[in-house]
């Protein structure tokens, strides 16, 4: 089918120019005249029941404050997404403001509507609500409500353990993780009376998603709801669910009548945006005396926090279906408990659910090699699945891969192995390095898209469709896949992308999914239009459609040759005359299973034995996405998912405080890396092609993220001598677990035993700077609303 | 992160900026790298906003008589490319080159960085390690601080309303003085956890102090006159993190030491 060598062309972006001249158009550059602004009045509180909420009658500047009873509109809560054999109880949904309780501080409890932001906020002081405090649920363990329970069972898993002549587990846990796009969340709402069309500016992952979301939770029919995407400052997942916020400013805007803007600021996206990970599990790995894998056990359990937002439940499920990684495990037996807490709901981050398998199955192959002595590779390569397709203990059926290539072409990048460790470890001794090696693998694509592709004057093409992007580079992307179908420049194809009136249905963008459905979509419509139009040749010429050839030139039939500008002139030329033309459009849907993508990594570290500094010196990234489209787009995805891991490694961590208030709530506490941080990254590529769709493509989108935790995690293990560290490695962290010597070894005295004076100053000074600094955000939440709070329990 | 309503001023002259933070409700606003967000936060809620930035007669690097005077307004940057700073005291040079970023550097202002008082700020560690003096005026009159006679606790100074920082004063280091800063954060232009500057000039003077070893910054004289006294790096650098409270940090300060004494061998 490829006649012009577009498919693997690395071709750069065409928005860059615009995005670095500064000519994007984000959602807060529009405003509608006379748009009204939000603010939200939220709850200070992880944990309460609301007794009353008291409005000032007469706040200066004020338009209205409106709480959940004053939202007519509002007909139902979230919608919930329920993954196959889950049991999810969907009336823990998330509603729009808060109904009478709030059960994580930052959840919206009142929308505050002014002609300015600066106004709608100084009127947020001015709303008194009354909080009956309640004990917050914090620990995982300790929830016993199950929001999403899943579990999978397959084969004998008690006879494997008891055959076993090695058993080996393993607890491990991941924060929880702050996704931190450069443009947070944001809505602008206009309701359009006359026409009964609600349009919605949203900053979103896709436009199909959040008018599902929104058609749901206004009880409203799909098509009087109208989304609109603008330019997207990222989103990392964090944008697949609409906000309560933009819920509440949807409603707010049918009720007043005015057009209303809500653009969250860094604050209120650190406290409020649904969060990643946090997650933790037991594992337990059966082997025979060889090394092979004969069972796996796994429980996990989620931090889903207060509610369920649409996709809170598919990350935990996600990671349990690939628990059993890249091994051909005959008997596994998983169970999944995604609980309530009283902190912000989490949902899917980069990843979402993959890198915490990974992290969790490869660093407990590395405590098998330890266990067993058989060497970590050797090991590995024992138990790879090599036969496709090949239907996992948890149900998955994996269409493709070549574990055994990515692992021997990944440790070939990496060079000679690390020396060997220091033998001894504290303030006197010097780096101890390490060595990790993890493969994985990813669910990609899955579900469907459509795209329509129309032949427009001069023999261009615009091509539409949902799967839209916000940083991926699905323009040159889908323009390669549809101008090699056409064989016509890749100039000639135009797309459109982030309007629902304007694009066909489709799913959106997300988990690795858009080459593989949304493209192979595009493949399928330009495949129909070219069909379409050799017909139209063969009745121009009175040739036999399948005589006519397609190349190059355009369309050849017998000595005549009609080029596209020809065909697309004919249509012109019909309309003119008043005739009956069709234009030379097509529509295709595209539907398979999920793809699979697969990789490995290894990563070389150094820890400081003074400090217990981590440097991350080499990773060598090797994925597997299947046909590559554009490999410069799938080395930029990896580069910037491995460097979103390498974050997650050395200082990512939403931390919360034995009240359920975020320590975290700024960039001074919350800490990503900068390029500093950043170590060389070697990428190499295997590809082997999905049979589910006619690209033969898989994803990559996700891949850097999912393989970079589980290398890094192994190398810093192995660093310690095989004691695990529960990410992010911080100094303190491993400067501790140095002092503590290797696994196995006794708990060994700290580092330093000397009893020091306690100076007064010194505790000061940390209580001090855990206010001013540390929690200055949660703390400018808790100042503004838990002074009115108090003040409203009289 | 919208300000709660201020009143704002923008004096030209020091004078009138004097008789403008005479009223109790006022706040000078210098680089705005640390007020602006903590007012964004909400966290600092002043009456009136007395805007700096137009008084020129604060800006400047010179020296008089042997000694480095600092305009209060003078930009953290224009340390770094000051060629008396470097020659005489590129321990200043130094800690700058730890605070933030290039934007932050170039807004933010040494009087701001030292009114400011932060705990994990690097100026103020520096700047005690080399006994400046800091001249304080107010409509009333004028005073001079020294180091530890100004900083009082985190984000407190002993600057009373209606008082400006206006100038630092550094005096001259002997000929010869090596000086040093090296910190610990956990990524490039953070907040330092831990941080030491060192001077030393062979037999003549020794300054070792510290950040993260309190509220405010440190001087240690125990590993001072160790320095002095020609004592080996070990044993300096265990002297001066000593007194350090937390394990870890003490574990950091100690290793600063040495690698900032190794540097200026």
């Amino acid at each position: 089918m490829s006649g012009s060598g577009l498919i693997g062309a690395p071709l750069t972006r065409r928005e860059d120019d615009r995005i670095l001249r500064g000519e994007t158009r984000y959602l807060d550059d529009i405003t509608p005249s006379g748009a009204l602004h939000a603010a939200f009045v939220r709850s200070p509180h992880a944990h309460a029941a609301i007794t009353a909420v008291r409005v000032p009658a007469d706040a200066a500047g004020v338009v209205a404050v409106l709480t959940a009873a004053d939202l007519p509109a509002v007909a139902a809560r979230y919608p919930v997404m329920e993954p196959r054999d889950s049991e999810v109880r969907a009336g823990e949904a998330h509603p729009v403001l808060a109904e009478g309780e709030v059960r994580y501080a930052g959840q919206p409890v009142a929308i505050v509507l002014a002609p300015s932001r600066a106004l709608a906020e100084d009127g947020v002081e001015l709303v008194d609500v009354e909080y009956e405090v309640r004990e917050p649920v914090l620990a995982v363990r300790d929830s016993d409500l199950v929001m999403m329970g899943w579990s999978a069972r397959r084969g004998d898993v008690a006879a494997a353990f008891a055959a076993a002549a090695h058993v080996v587990s393993g607890s491990y846990a991941l924060p929880r993780l702050i996704a931190a796009p450069m443009e947070a969340r944001g809505a602008i709402a206009e309701h359009d009376a006359a026409a009964d069309v609600l349009t919605v500016w949203c900053s979103a992952q896709d436009t199909h998603r959040p008018l599902a979301q929104l058609a749901h939770i206004l009880a409203r029919p799909e098509h009087s709801v109208r989304v609109i995407v603008p330019d997207v400052g990222g989103a990392f997942g964090s944008k697949g669910v609409v906000a309560p916020e933009v819920a509440a400013v949807a409603a707010a805007a049918l009720a007043l009548g005015v057009p209303v803007k809500w653009t969250e600021d860094r604050l209120e996206n650190l406290v409020g945006a649904y969060q990643g990970r946090g997650i933790e599990g037991d594992l337990e790995l059966a082997l025979d005396p060889e090394g092979r894998m004969l069972g796996l056990r796994a429980r996990l359990w989620a931090d889903l926090g207060g509610y369920l937002l649409t996709t809170t439940t598919v990350p935990p499920h996600t990671a349990g279906t690939l628990i059993t990684g890249c091994y051909d495990i005959p008997a596994a037996e998983v169970q999944v408990r995604g609980v309530r807490t009283h902190r912000v709901p989490t949902g899917p981050y980069r990843g979402a659910g993959r890198p915490d398998a990974a992290y969790m199955i490869e660093s407990l192959v590395d405590a098998a090699a330890r266990a067993t002595g058989i060497d970590r590779v050797t090991l590995r390569r024992r138990n790879l699945i090599r036969r496709f397709p090949y239907r996992t203990a948890t149900g998955l059926e994996y269409d493709s891969g070549d574990f055994e290539r990515c692992l021997d072409l990944a440790l070939g990048l990496t060079g000679a192995p690390a020396g060997p460790r220091a033998d001894t470890a504290g303030p006197a001794a010097g780096a101890v390095r390490g060595r990790g090696v993890a493969v994985f693998i990813e669910r990609a694509g899955g579900a469907w898209e459509t795209a329509e592709i129309a032949l427009t004057p001069g023999g261009r093409f615009r091509v539409s469709s949902s799967s839209s992007p916000h940083g991926q580079g699905h323009d040159i992307t889908f323009a390669q896949i549809a101008a090699d179908r056409l064989r016509v420049p890749v100039d000639a194809v135009a797309l459109r992308f982030g309007d629902s009136a304007l694009t066909p249905a489709g799913v959106g963008t997300f988990g690795s999914r858009s080459v593989a459905q949304g493209g192979s979509a595009v493949a399928l419509a330009a495949d129909e239009l070219v069909a379409r139009a050799r017909e139209r040749v063969a009745s121009l010429t009175g040739c036999d459609p399948a005589a006519v050839g397609h190349g190059a030139e355009g369309f050849s039939a017998g000595e005549r040759t009609l080029s596209w500008a020809a065909l697309a002139e004919t249509v012109a030329e019909a309309a003119g005359a008043g005739g009956d033309p069709e234009p030379l459009e097509a529509t295709a849907r595209f539907q398979s299973a999920n793809v699979f993508s697969s990789g490995a990594y290894v990563a070389n570290v150094s820890i400081d034995g003074a400090t217990g500094e981590l440097s991350v010196e080499r990773l060598a990234a090797v994925d597997d996405a299947g046909t590559v489209i554009n490999p410069l787009l799938v080395h930029g995805q990896v580069l910037g998912g491995a460097v979103q891991a390498l974050g997650e490694c050395l200082t990512e961590e939403a931390i919360y405080d034995d009240a359920g208030q975020l320590r975290t709530g700024s960039f001074l506490d919350y800490s990503l890396l900068t390029a500093a941080e950043i170590p060389p990254i070697i990428t190499g590529e295997v590809q082997t092609p999905s049979p589910l769709n006619p690209l033969g493509a898989k994803g990559a989108g996700e891949a850097g993220a999912v393989g970079t935790l589980a290398a890094v995690a192994n190398a810093v293990t192995d660093a310690l001598g095989g004691r695990v560290v529960a990410p992010p490695f911080t100094a303190e962290k491993l400067w501790r677990a140095l002092g503590e010597g290797p696994a196995g070894s006794p708990p060994g005295p700290p580092v330093e035993t000397t009893a020091l004076p306690h100076t007064p100053s010194a505790a000061t000074a940390r209580r001090v700077r855990v206010l001013v600094r540390r929690g200055a955000p949660a703390l400018a939440l808790g100042l503004a609303l838990g002074a009115l709070a108090a003040r409203g329990r009289r | 992160m919208k300000p709660a309503p201020f009143r704002y001023a923008a004096p030209d002259s020091l004078t009138a900026a004097l008789e403008l933070v005479a009223d109790e409700d006022a706040r000078p606003l210098a680089g705005g790298q640390s007020l602006v967000p903590l007012l964004n936060f909400r966290l600092a809620r002043p009456g009136l906003l007395v805007d700096l930035n137009p008084v020129t007669e604060l800006v400047g690097i010179e020296v008089r008589e042997g000694t480095l005077c600092l305009g209060a307004m003078t930009r953290q940057a224009a340390l770094l490319r000051s060629d008396v700073v470097a020659a005489g005291w590129p321990l200043l040079r130094d800690a700058v080159r730890h605070v933030g970023h290039a934007a932050i550097r170039n807004r933010g202002t040494v009087g701001g960085s030292v009114a400011h008082a932060d705990p994990a700020a690097e100026l103020p560690v520096a700047l005690t390690a080399l006994d400046a003096r800091f001249r304080i005026r107010s409509v009333h009159g004028e005073r001079v601080l020294s180091s530890d006679q100004l900083f009082c606790g985190a984000l407190t100074t002993a600057l009373q309303t209606g008082e400006l920082l206006v100038e630092i004063e550094v005096p001259p280091v002997p000929a010869g003085a090596r000086m040093a800063f090296a910190e610990h954060s956990r990524t490039h232009g953070d907040f330092a956890s831990a941080g030491v500057a060192v001077v030393h000039a062979p037999g003549e003077r020794a300054a070792v102090a510290l950040l993260g070893a309190g509220p405010v910054p440190v001087r240690v004289p125990a590993a001072e006159r160790a320095l002095l006294g020609g004592a080996p790096a070990a044993e300096v650098a265990g002297l001066a993190a000593a007194g350090v409270e937390h394990d870890h940090r003490r574990a950091v300060i100690r290793t600063l030491i040495v690698r900032a004494l190794e540097r200026i061998q």
